[in-house]
């Protein structure tokens, strides 16, 4: 995190409406899971997994007081590839699927 | 038209619309938010059975009300030959549009319907928790595609509607059927604990073959059904 607080993520809305939030390591750590788990990766290695990942995110967020969801998205993808790169193309394009 | 031939040209028309993939996406969210969220398998699977279940009663009663209409507004005297020939250019039109459009051109498997259906769809398959609101969401993913299946249901009514009323049910159940082998091979390899980005990556590799084959088919059904149909008749009279 960079210094004297958290970092802000901006999320792009509708009609190119934007608004900001502070960074969730929770809902970070939950989506890999969610990611990993469609991968038939076990429970516990999952949880693993996106613990190290979420520190990974949260290590590159220093110095950065404000990044995009998709920035945020990318970086967790890119470290996320060399743990499990079937989890890493879910994660990437959950939200291109429909 | 003869039974087996009739019973062919719904047959190939219930391919096309199995063919489609909003159901099929969508379906593949709804397993994947199910899995992310830690559901039981056996939960899983019921949330993607519910949905199939909507997938099929929509068609069903679309397929029934489409050829409820046209019975009604045409009764026993036989459809006219100018709606065949409309029918035929509404599937040749579409065959073509499908070829042009049918996916967005980036990166995934993002389709050409509106961007709010979408997010609705996305939306409501993160929030489907019970097999009623799968249910729910199989009958509005058949709501959604209306435009890319509507072609093929309107072929199939007309075809249906010269069979005998045993055969028409018979049609009717084998439209349904058919039009679910997408939906029904998706939840079984889910089922069977297949990866699914595995299914995704598969899909996203051969969208354009699945696109291609989906535009082809539709102009073979309306070249086909007007020459057996339109030319043949208008030949005859002759």
């Amino acid at each position: 995190m960079h210094e004297g607080g958290t970092s802000h993520i901006i999320k792009r809305h509708d009609h190119g409406h934007h608004r900001s939030e502070q960074f969730d390591p929770d809902k970070m750590h939950k989506s890999i899971v969610a990611a990993c788990l469609s991968c038939a990766v076990p429970h516990g290695h999952a949880d693993s997994i996106a613990k190290r990942i979420t520190e990974e995110v949260e290590e590159w967020l220093q110095n950065r007081p404000e990044v995009t969801s998709d920035d945020l998205r990318r970086t967790a993808t890119h470290y996320l590839k060399t743990h499990h790169p079937d989890a890493a193309y879910l994660y990437e394009h959950h939200r291109s699927t429909l | 038209m003869d039974i087996p031939s009739s019973l062919a040209i719904v047959a190939l028309a219930a391919l096309i619309h199995a063919s489609f993939q909003l159901s099929v996406s969508v379906l593949t969210l709804l397993s994947g938010h199910a899995i992310g969220a830690r559901r039981s398998q056996a939960k899983v699977f019921r949330l993607a059975w519910g949905f199939i279940l909507g997938v099929g009663v929509m068609t069903l009663l679309l397929l029934s009300f489409i050829s409820l209409v046209l019975l009604h507004v045409f009764g026993n005297s036989g459809v006219p030959l100018i709606v065949w020939a409309i029918a035929c250019g509404l599937v040749l039109g579409i065959g073509i549009a499908v070829w042009l459009f049918y996916y967005r051109k980036e990166k995934g498997t993002k389709l050409w319907i509106p961007r709010s259906f979408a997010d609705h769809l996305s939306r409501r398959s993160k929030a489907t928790k019970h097999s009623v609101e799968a249910f729910s969401l199989g009958m509005t993913s058949v709501i959604a595609e209306l435009i890319f299946i509507i072609p093929s249901m309107i072929i199939s009514a007309l075809v249906l509607l010269q069979l005998p009323s045993m055969w028409q049910l018979i049609g009717i159940a084998v439209y349904v059927v058919i039009s679910l082998v997408g939906l029904l091979v998706v939840s079984t390899l889910v089922g069977g604990g297949h990866s699914l980005s595995k299914i995704q990556k598969w899909r996203e590799e051969n969208k354009g073959f699945l696109q291609f084959a989906a535009g082809s088919a539709l102009v073979v059904l309306g070249f086909f059904v007007y020459v057996h149909k339109i030319i043949a008749e208008v030949s005859g009279a002759i």
